[in-house]
């Protein structure tokens, strides 16, 4: 680059295209429309469906069900009417479980201490007299307990 | 794209680019590559008719991708600029003919901005052709032979053209060549 050619270039580096200009040709440039996406998938409806599914998603009251915590209490039972809610059901609960278990009468005469009627139906099982064995944890106990006779 | 990818594009990529997006920063990466030394170019050639003639050359632009011919862009700006600038010429020329007065290219000469610099200003007073020869060497970089195309002379004529600018402007500036104190010699 000549000296002639470095002086102009500083001389004519003041000079600038004035923001009016500028404005004017990218107005211009803006009217004419970007032209449709290659990617329909990114499209504003498309978009907008799945951000609307998402948000329902996280926001839909059936994700907290259950979520939220009774008001808290340091000790377990307090109030009477919870306690009788807690009597009433271990009632229900006893209850329905007679109804359901074939061994509860068997088991509560255990419980109590008194192992007759466990043993001699150990003994009948032994024999091969009855069908029906006895649970696990009665077997247990009554192996504990009690005495088989021999047959001669 | 982002938009530094628009950076490493050269001026035809982003134009293809633009024409088949219609990508408004494409085209302001490419507005802003150029707007200045254009607008220099018009401004210093006929500085009324600099502002319309560059909006007339980016709506050009903007509504039908030129053909290159495997030009670069930046000539085919500057050669449809000069191309648009001699069109306002003429036309001012017509309009101005009946009146009496200035002629529209001195009160430009006037209005250009020579007086932020002596450089500036002494290339407003080049007579027409040498100026735009100038202008477009030295400010768009075009070649000589391109100039010659555009002024429809012949290259050692634009040469030749170009030279008596540079040495015009110098003596503009500087005053005329030292000339030596005696021309003739002394005979005793």
């Amino acid at each position: 680059m000549s000296v002639c050619e470095r002086d102009y270039q500083l001389a004519a580096a003041a000079m600038q295209s004035p923001h009016t200009l500028d404005e004017r040709v990218l107005q211009q440039a803006r009217s004419f429309r970007a032209t449709r996406q290659k990617y329909p998938w990114v499209s504003k409806a498309a978009s907008g469906c799945a951000a609307f599914a998402i948000a329902v998603l996280l926001i839909h009251p059936a994700q907290y069900l259950g979520a939220l915590t009774p008001s808290g209490t340091s000790h377990p039972v307090t109030t009477s009417s919870e306690i009788k809610a807690l009597a009433s059901w271990q009632e229900y609960a006893g209850e329905a479980l007679a109804r359901t278990d074939p061994w509860f009468e068997l088991r509560q005469t255990v419980k109590t201490g008194d192992h007759v009627a466990l043993c001699s139906h150990w003994r009948e099982q032994k024999r091969g007299t009855t069908a029906e064995k006895l649970p696990a944890d009665l077997a247990q106990e009554a192996r504990r307990h009690c005495r088989v006779l021999q047959l001669r | 794209m982002t938009r530094n990818a628009f950076q490493n594009l050269s001026d035809e990529a982003l134009l293809d680019y633009y024409h088949s997006t219609r990508n408004l920063r494409a085209f302001r990466q490419l507005y802003s590559r150029h707007k200045d030394s254009l607008y220099r170019y018009c401004a210093q050639m006929n500085f009324s008719a600099a502002s319309t003639v560059l909006e007339q050359l980016w709506h050009s632009l903007l509504e039908r991708p030129p053909e290159l011919c495997g030009r670069l862009l930046r000539n085919w700006l500057f050669i449809r600029a000069s191309q648009l600038l001699t069109q306002s010429a003429t036309a001012a020329d017509t309009e101005h003919n009946g009146e009496p007065g200035e002629s529209p290219l001195a009160e430009a000469a006037r209005m250009a901005p020579g007086e932020s610099s002596a450089l500036l200003a002494a290339m407003q007073q080049l007579p027409r052709i040498e100026r735009n020869i100038v202008l477009l060497h030295m400010e768009c970089r075009l070649p000589l032979a391109t100039i010659a195309d555009i002024e429809r002379i012949s290259l050692k004529k634009c040469r030749g053209l170009y030279q008596q600018g540079k040495d015009r402007l110098r003596e503009i500036l500087h005053g005329p060549e030292r000339q030596p104190w005696q021309v003739e010699e002394v005979r005793l």
